[in-house]
C-alpha cells in the first residue's frame, strides 16, 4: 500500500479524498495556488505544497508543477480527483515517468475515451448503441456535419467531460456563433481547442453507470445513477437508483457498461454515460475516466468507498470485490450547492463564505470545500459542497435531503440554495416526470415567479434592527449606492456580531 | 431612522423607532408593526411580533445583508440614504459586467447600430462564457472593454447612446 498520496486538486473533492486516505493510514499531500492559501483542503491534508499563482493554468492545470510537488513531498502516488488534470493523459504519463503511481486509468485509456470519436468507435465495437455526431477544430467542417445530421445539435469540448462550455445550437447560424467560444473554453479548461458536435436527442433522461476495472479485462458495475435534473447540461441533482428504469433496462444498461469497460481493459473507477430516450432506448454518450462529482450517491447506495477502491486497485491491480458482493440498498439523492445567484441568471458569485452551517443528522452526508471564513474565488468552479441523503425509499431520501437543505446556511456569498429547495419541492421532482431539459423549459419560469415575491416585512425589519444594534450604518452609507465592486471584507463589517456568530 | 433596501427588483423602505427595552416601532413600506428584538448568545436575533416568535440571523457583507428567517433565506442590499438605484444605469445606456471575469470578445465598435438582444461583449468567469447582450436597440457611444481585460462586477463595458 502507498505511504503518501498527493491530491492534485482543491475544494470539496480534495477534502473528500483526504478523508479516505486518512482512514487508510496513508499520508495526504495537498497542492494549492496562491488564491487558496489556507483554504479548507490545505487544512485537512497532512501536508500542503504551493504550486503557483491563482490562475488554474499556472497552478492546478500545470502538470510539471504538480509532478514536482509530488516528487518533492516524497509521495508514491497521485490522485487527480476530477476536473483539472484528471483526464489529461500527458499528466498521467508524467506522473508515471516520475516513478509514481497514477491513481486512475492508463494514459492510453484516458486518451481513447477523451477522444469522442475513438470512444464512440470503441463503444460501437463493444456492441453499445451510439448517437450520430462529429468532432474537430475546423468550424466549417463541423457546420457541414451538423447540417447533415440535422438540428438541433449540441456543442462541447472534445476533451474532458461534464457540462462546462456545452451549448445547444438550433440552427446553422447559432452553431457558427458558438463554435469559437466553445473552442476557447475547451482550450482554457483542457488545453485543446477541439470541439465535438452531436445530434441532440430531445427530452432524454441522463443515466450513467459506475464501473471499476482491474486493468486486466475484468470489471464490475456499481449500478446506475440518474442525473437527469440538469441546467445548461450541468448536473444539479443526482440520485441512485434511477426511478424510471425497470429491471430489464437496468440489466441491459449495466451489462453494456461492463462490456465496454472490459473491452478496453479499463483500470480503476470510471463512469459510462447514457441518454435514455422517451421510448426507453439508451445510447452511449461518453465515458468519464475518473471519479465523478456525484460519486457519493453510489457510495451511499452500495456502501462502497469508491476512493478506497481506486487506491486499492492502483496499489494491487486487483478488484477488491466481485459483482455478487455489490448489492444496493434503498435510495440516495445529492444536491450540488453552487456560489451562483439563481435569481440573476445563475451568475457566479465571489466573496467570503463568512458564516456557514452544514446540516448533519442520520443518513446525511456533506462533501464540502468551505467552512466559515473561507474565500470563494473567481478563479475556480463555483461548487461549494454536495449535500447527499440516503433513505429506504426515494420519498424518504428526498424528504431527508429537503430537511438537510433547510438546515444548511451559507451567508456571505449568494448560493443556489433557494433554487435547490424549490426544485426538490416541485411535483415533477417528486414523481420523477422530468427530462434533462425540463428545468430550463418549465421550472426556471416558475422559479423566477417565486423569486419575484417580495421578502417578508420581518426580514427587512431584522436587517434594519441588526444594523441599528450594530451601529452598522457607516459602511452602508460609505457604499454610496454603487454596485458592490470587489466585495469588502465582511469581517470588517461584522462588528460586535463577530464573536457571537463565528466562534461557535 | 429611515433606511432603503434593495430586495430583488424592488427598493423597500424601513423606518425604525426604538421604544426601549428591545422594542421597536417598525414601518416597512406601508406596513407598520411593533417588534421586540433580543440578541441571543449565539448572535441570532429573537424577534417577537404580533405574539409570534421568529429566529432571524443577519450576516453583513459590505452593503449586503444575508437574512435567514426561520428556514428561509433572503439577500438584501442596503442603499445609501436618499438615493435610489432603481433602474440603475442600465436605462442611461451603459452595460455593466454582471460578475468579475475576463473579457474574451468585444463584438462592437463605437458607432455601431445594435439591435435588442445582440451580443456585444463576452466575459469568461469560472470556466463559463457569458454574453452581454444589448438591452435595447441603439448606437454604441463608447466601448470600455477590450479582450483580455480583467473586470470587476459593475465595471462599465459598453455605453449606448440615449434613446432617441
Amino acid at each position: 500500500m502507498f505511504k503518501k498520496v498527493l491530491i492534485a486538486n482543491r475544494g470539496e473533492i480534495a477534502c473528500r479524498i483526504a478523508a479516505t486516505l486518512h482512514e487508510m493510514g496513508v499520508r495526504s499531500v495537498a497542492v494549492y495556488s496562491e488564491a487558496d492559501r489556507g483554504t479548507l483542503h490545505t487544512r485537512v491534508c497532512d501536508e500542503a505544497v504551493l504550486i503557483g499563482p491563482a490562475e488554474a493554468r499556472e497552478s492546478y492545470l500545470k502538470a510539471d508543477a504538480v509532478v514536482d510537488a509530488a516528487k518533492a513531498s516524497g509521495a508514491d502516488a497521485v490522485h487527480p480527483g476530477f476536473g483539472f488534470l484528471a483526464e489529461n493523459a500527458a499528466f498521467a504519463e508524467a506522473v508515471e515517468a516520475a516513478g509514481l503511481t497514477f491513481i486512475g486509468p492508463t494514459a492510453t485509456q484516458i486518451r481513447a475515451m477523451g477522444d469522442k470519436r475513438e470512444a464512440r468507435r470503441i463503444a460501437d465495437r463493444a456492441g453499445v448503441p451510439i448517437v450520430p455526431g462529429a468532432e474537430g477544430a475546423d468550424a466549417r467542417a463541423l457546420v457541414r456535419a451538423a447540417n447533415a445530421m440535422g438540428y438541433p445539435v449540441i456543442l462541447k469540448a472534445a476533451l474532458g467531460g461534464g457540462g462546462k462550455g456545452m451549448k445547444k445550437a438550433a440552427n446553422e447560424q447559432e452553431l457558427a456563433e458558438s463554435i469559437e467560444g466553445a473552442q476557447r473554453v475547451a482550450a482554457s479548461a483542457f488545453g485543446d481547442e477541439s470541439v465535438y458536435v452531436e445530434k441532440l436527442i430531445e427530452r432524454p433522461r441522463h443515466i450513467e453507470v459506475q464501473v471499476l476495472g482491474d486493468g486486466q479485462g475484468r470489471a464490475v458495475h456499481l449500478w446506475e445513477r440518474d442525473c437527469t435534473l440538469q441546467r445548461r447540461h450541468q448536473k444539479v441533482v443526482e440520485e441512485a437508483p434511477s426511478p424510471v428504469l425497470d429491471t430489464e433496462q437496468r440489466a441491459q444498461i449495466t451489462h453494456a457498461a461492463v462490456r465496454l469497460a472490459e473491452a478496453v481493459h479499463y483500470r480503476g473507477a470510471g463512469t459510462i454515460e447514457f441518454l435514455l430516450t422517451r421510448d426507453g432506448h439508451f445510447y452511449f454518450l461518453e465515458m468519464n475516466t475518473r471519479l465523478q462529482v456525484e460519486h457519493p450517491v453510489t457510495e451511499l447506495l452500495t456502501g462502497v468507498d469508491l476512493v478506497r477502491a481506486q487506491v486499492e486497485i492502483a496499489a494491487t491491480g486487483r478488484l477488491p470485490f466481485e459483482q455478487h458482493q455489490l448489492p444496493r440498498h434503498g435510495h440516495a439523492i445529492e444536491a450540488r450547492l453552487y456560489a451562483e445567484d439563481a435569481a440573476r441568471d445563475f451568475l457566479p458569485q465571489v466573496g467570503t463564505a463568512s458564516r456557514v452551517r452544514w446540516p448533519d443528522g442520520p443518513f446525511v452526508r456533506v462533501d464540502r470545500g468551505v467552512e466559515s471564513g473561507d474565500p470563494v474565488s473567481v478563479h475556480y468552479d463555483p461548487m461549494l459542497a454536495k449535500i447527499i441523503a440516503h433513505g429506504p425509499t426515494r420519498d424518504a431520501a428526498l424528504q431527508r435531503l429537503l430537511g438537510a437543505l433547510d438546515e444548511t446556511r451559507v451567508h456571505g456569498v449568494v448560493t443556489n440554495l433557494p433554487f435547490l429547495r424549490a426544485l426538490l419541492r416541485a411535483p415533477e421532482t417528486r414523481n420523477s416526470s422530468y427530462d434533462t431539459e425540463w428545468i430550463e423549459r418549465e421550472f426556471l419560469g416558475e422559479f423566477a415567479a417565486l423569486m419575484q415575491a417580495p421578502a417578508p416585512e420581518l426580514a427587512l425589519a431584522a436587517a434594519a434592527i441588526a444594523d441599528a444594534l450594530n451601529g452598522g450604518s457607516s459602511r452602508a452609507s460609505a457604499g454610496s449606492g454603487t454596485a458592490p465592486a470587489a466585495p469588502p471584507d465582511p469581517f470588517a463589517a461584522l462588528g460586535r456580531w463577530r464573536h457571537a456568530g463565528l466562534d461557535r | 431612522m429611515k433606511t432603503q433596501w434593495r430586495d430583488g427588483e424592488r427598493t423597500r423602505e424601513v423606518e425604525l423607532a426604538p421604544l426601549g427595552k428591545g422594542r421597536w416601532r417598525v414601518r416597512v413600506d406601508d406596513a407598520e408593526f411593533e417588534v421586540s428584538a433580543e440578541v441571543m448568545p449565539d448572535g441570532k436575533l429573537r424577534l417577537v411580533s404580533d405574539g409570534r416568535t421568529t429566529v432571524a440571523e443577519v450576516t453583513p457583507a459590505g452593503t449586503r445583508r444575508f437574512v435567514r428567517l426561520g428556514t428561509l433565506d433572503f439577500v438584501l442590499d442596503r442603499e445609501a440614504s436618499g438615493r435610489s438605484r432603481a433602474g440603475g444605469t442600465q436605462q442611461a445606456g451603459s452595460l455593466e459586467a454582471p460578475m468579475p471575469g475576463v473579457v474574451t470578445k468585444v463584438m462592437v465598435v463605437v458607432g455601431d447600430e445594435v439591435t435588442k438582444g445582440q451580443p456585444l461583449v463576452a466575459i469568461e468567469a469560472m470556466k463559463m462564457e457569458h454574453q452581454i447582450r444589448a438591452p435595447r436597440a441603439g448606437r454604441v457611444k463608447r466601448v470600455a472593454a477590450s479582450p483580455g481585460l480583467m473586470v470587476q462586477s459593475g465595471a462599465v463595458l459598453v455605453e449606448l447612446e440615449a434613446d432617441s
